[in-house]
């Protein structure tokens, strides 16, 4: 794979270009799922690409290709080179500087785990029957369905200017979704863990339990009641709006005057109670790297801390534009400081509220960071969880929102890229009936 | 790794992965091959570097172990995309994508396997991968293959492959000089351009043979104005399976122009009430609800396995006997157009929903085996890395009685929704929501003041009762929608009249 980037680099310089950076992967990956106690599906495949991106006279082109073949590699090089040759000049776009390279970390992250490759599918197969024992049989089920995914995959980056390093990845996972019948409809639940390594999985029947308990906690679901209310949003969906917050958090969004955030770098914005940072060197989790897309070397990179945004997700482009230092393009791993108490005691504490449980559509606006999301759930009255709720609807300003964060709980969601406990909101607008 | 729900977004929206669900059938009839024996020189088969031997040869590896259904799906696609911002386009892409997609489907099992070397021996490789689900005695492959050639739904005359870069670049300058000529208040303008030229071969057990290149084009306007301090950014686009030409002048100025009103109105929107209120669905976009609210809900894999709520509703009444609503592949053109599904079938106009009766699910091939139907054409998948699901192509609500005066002097005090973002489903409970970008509230029955980022949420089958009103003025919306499922997006377009829904809970606020 070294090679074949070599060869694109050296394609693409060889028809004019300035600067080149390629990548090149190669991922295997297979899908199995039992569905009751029959298998269902079995999927393997092994997929390629190249990524070859082109600084020409000022001008900047990317092409990709599954075609690996030297040949198209080298077609692929020259129609890049040409593709920029047709553009106008963009003086923000250059090849990453080599100093950003430089200074990095010599760890292993334990992103592979060679047990994982070698699953066989009867391997897989028990796995998901075990996630469905629990299931099976239990009363008013309509359908159940366990799924097994896994794979491994490599990836090796090269540019011109002098920079080379690879990943190698495996993962696991195992999820089960179950549906109940009840008076009003078929309600669902789902649960899904894994991770880098299989000694991160839980037990597989765990897995299947978790689904089927949210499920039976969707029975006899009804629409909540409109009002400004306490809302406490579970660490297994809190992730979810902490990425609307963070999403417009970059040089591309503040660059083109898309972002709530433009002007309050460093200013007080929300709670002191959210602690968020970036964290490409934690071991064993998912979003873990040694150096990002472009090259750079991982670092933590600070993103709320004092109730202020410390930091924007910055490329070299919009570094350039934004006349700032380039920090990192893209997220790694987003990891929330903790509270001290466990969602029971946050829940306890809450005199009138809503749980948040899973969320249903909506979206946020990033450059006004107006929102409202569907949601479901359970009341919560005198610190006691009350019935199941549905159809409602949260709606406000996301910076308003997180300035009424009261608490973190000490719960962070430990599957993904996003370590976030539950979180307490106060102050907020639903919608029901 | 989370489990998606079903959902739709607009184009360049993100889909999360999620395992696949994909069930399959006892045996059902074989259709017939129809149409020419397949030439050795047949340029399709050129293009992918193969002929009937090799078919044949793959084939047989992958029904070597049994096979109700094999089929191979092989697809080229290429693709260019541009991007201007701060008055430079900047950033040009293109991709090539290529390979070929194995199913083996054995009693209720699905293996299936996929291979971007189109070299023999990788293919048998993924031949035998796809068929170790099986474990039977071979069946033997077709003596030949017959096919049918591509439809014209949406023929080019100069097809993508063959526009230079250069012809693809004025479309973008024009845009952003229509912008700052029509809005001082303007501060940044971004248009994307994409396009793609996809060619699909579609060989199966049973000798047929399905040959169909689909273009596709969009073109995407977004803007920040900004006004006494205050930022606000929004866009409108244009989408399907046209070629350059239709990118024409007046067709520029109404993206631009739309673009332009959709961000300046939002200056002046505020949130409406929160709670139950009655909704009017504007013509066109509104569509989404059909999309959510029962488009997915009739993908007949999900009542195949009684996860939908509509799983025991075939043939009984679940809206006012003025609801026609139907799922088209037909329409030349359209996003959801095709000539043929991704199983090879011929797509077709299916009424689902007749009258006010529900009347047909959305099938492919193993759906209908198990219901002992035709299969509806609605078989489709993102690429050859996927195996195919039955999903929606052209979901539209058919004219009703009332006109979009009507509708609008009937609400006391309500909402009309005009453009969205995107809607999701939860299939079990029937619950789902679309989100407003622009809309304006009604009170005493005309028009007021516009609102803005508002969710609305709603039970299907109830919703579908609580259509109360239905204009005559349905329309196709021109937008670029991609449909998520399972981890696939295919595209798919959307169409409605003035529509009245008593009532719906909408995310407004209590200040």
């Amino acid at each position: 794979m070294m090679a074949l980037g070599a060869l694109a680099l050296e394609a693409a310089t060889g028809a004019g270009a300035s600067g080149a950076f390629a990548g090149v992967g190669r991922t295997r990956q297979v899908d199995l799922a039992v569905r009751g106690e029959a298998l269902e599906t079995v999927s393997e495949s092994t997929s390629q690409s190249l990524v070859l991106e082109v600084w020409v006279d000022g001008r900047y082109a990317t092409t990709r290709t599954t075609d690996l073949r030297p040949d198209e590699v080298a077609r692929l090089a020259r129609e890049a080179v040409a593709l920029a040759r047709a553009l106008q000049p963009d003086p923000s776009r250059a090849i990453p500087d080599p100093s950003l390279f430089a200074g990095r970390a010599e760890l292993d992250l334990e992103l592979a785990d060679a047990s994982i490759p070698a699953l066989s599918h009867a391997d897989r197969e028990a796995l998901c029957r075990a996630a469905s024992a629990p299931i099976l049989g239990q009363a008013g089920l309509i359908s159940t369905t366990s799924a097994c995914s896994d794979g491994e995959g490599l990836s090796v980056q090269l540019s011109s200017n002098g920079f080379s390093g690879s990943h190698r990845r495996t993962w696991l996972w195992l999820s089960s979704e179950v549906t109940l019948q009840d008076a009003a409809g078929r309600p669902e639940g789902w649960m899904s863990a894994g991770g880098p390594h299989r000694s991160q999985l839980p037990a597989p029947a765990e897995i299947g339990a978790e689904a089927l308990k949210r499920a039976r906690d969707r029975l006899g679901s009804r629409k909540g009641p409109s009002g400004r209310t306490t809302l406490v949003v579970e660490a297994r969906v809190a992730g979810q709006i902490l990425s609307r917050l963070l999403s417009p958090a970059n040089g591309a969004n503040v660059q083109q005057g898309r972002s709530f955030w433009a002007g309050r770098l460093d200013q007080p914005a929300v709670s002191p109670a959210l602690v968020v940072r970036d964290e490409p060197l934690l071991a064993r989790m998912p979003g873990s790297r040694l150096f990002d897309g472009e090259g750079i070397r991982a670092a933590t990179l600070p993103l709320i801390e004092g109730g202020a945004l410390r930091n924007l997700y910055l490329d070299t482009t919009y570094a350039r534009r934004l006349g700032m230092a380039p920090t990192t393009g893209s997220a790694s791993n987003r990891v929330v400081q903790p509270g001290s108490r466990d969602l029971a005691a946050l829940v306890a504490g809450v005199e009138e509220g809503v749980l948040v449980s899973s969320w249903l559509g909506g979206n946020s606006d990033p450059t006004s960071g107006d929102f409202s999301l569907g949601m479901r759930g359970n009341l919560i009255r005198k610190g006691q969880l009350g019935e199941p709720v549905s159809e409602m609807n949260v709606t406000g300003n996301l910076l308003a929102l997180f300035a009424g964060l009261a608490e973190v709980g000490s719960d962070p969601w430990p599957w993904g890229s996003t370590r976030c406990p539950s979180l307490v909101f106060e102050g907020v607008d639903t919608s029901g009936a | 790794m989370p489990w998606s729900r079903r959902q739709v977004l607009a184009a360049g929206g993100v889909l999360v992965t999620a395992p696949s669900f994909l069930a399959c059938a006892p045996k059902q009839a074989q259709p017939q091959a129809l149409g020419s024996a397949l030439l050795p020189n047949d340029p399709f088969l050129s293009w992918f570097g193969i002929d009937p031997a090799t078919l044949r040869t793959v084939m047989a590896e992958l029904t070597s172990r049994g096979a109700d259904h094999a089929d191979l799906y092989f697809q080229h696609t290429r693709s260019t995309s541009l991007r201007l911002e701060d008055g430079i386009i900047g950033e040009a892409s293109a991709r090539v994508e290529q390979g070929v997609g194995l199913r083996c489907v054995v009693g209720d099992q699905v293996g299936y396997a996929f291979t971007e070397d189109l070299s023999l021996p990788a293919m048998l490789q993924a031949a035998r991968t796809a068929a170790a689900i099986a474990t039977g005695a071979s069946r033997p492959p077709p003596e030949t293959f017959a096919s049918t050639g591509p439809g014209d739904r949406y023929s080019l005359t100069l097809p993508w492959e063959e526009v230079g870069i250069a012809q693809r670049l004025p479309l973008l300058s024009r845009c952003e000089e229509l912008v700052r000529s029509k809005e001082a208040a303007v501060s940044k303008v971004s248009v994307s351009w994409s396009d793609s030229d996809e060619r699909v071969l579609i060989a199966d057990s049973e000798g047929r043979i399905s040959l169909d290149r689909r273009p596709m084009s969009r073109l995407w306007v977004s803007l920040v104005a900004e006004r006494e301090g205050v930022s606000q950014s929004h866009g409108s686009n244009l989408a399907g399976r046209h070629g350059l030409e239709w990118y024409d002048e007046a067709r520029l100025q109404q993206v631009c122009d739309e673009a332009i009103a959709r961000t300046m109105v939002l200056f002046e929107a505020r949130r409406p009430p929160a709670g139950e209120l009655p909704v009017v669905l504007a013509a066109g976009a509104s569509g989404i609800l059909l999309h959510e609210a029962i488009g997915h809900g009739l993908e007949a894999d999900f009542n195949r396995k009684g996860t939908s709520i509509y799983s025991d509703k075939l043939n009984q009444p679940i809206a006012p006997d003025f609801v026609t609503i139907v799922d088209d592949g037909t329409q030349p053109g359209e996003r959801g157009a095709l000539n043929v599904d991704d199983e090879g079938n011929p797509t077709e106009r299916t009424v689902l929903v007749q009258g006010g009766v529900l009347r047909s699910y959305l099938h492919d091939r193993i759906s209908a085996a198990h219901y002992g139907v035709p299969s509806t054409g609605s078989g489709r998948r993102e690429s050859y890395k996927h195996p195919v699901l039955p999903r929606m192509r052209s979901t539209y609500m058919e004219n009703g009685p009332h006109s979009r005066e009507e509708i609008i002097a009937s609400v006391k005090h309500g909402i009309i929704a005009e453009t969205f973002t995107n809607g999701q489903v939860q299939i079990g409970a029937g619950d789902y929501t679309f989100y407003i970008k622009n809309g304006w509230l009604i009170e005493d029955g005309k028009v007021t003041a516009p609102i803005k980022d508002v969710n609305i949420i709603g039970n299907g089958p109830e919703s579908l009762r609580r259509v109360t009103m239905a204009a005559n003025d349905s329309k196709l919306d021109s937008g670029g929608w991609t449909c998520g499922k399972d981890g696939q997006g295919v595209p798919v377009s959307q169409g409605m009249p003035t529509v009245l829904v008593s009532a719906m809970t909408v995310g407004g606020t209590r200040g």
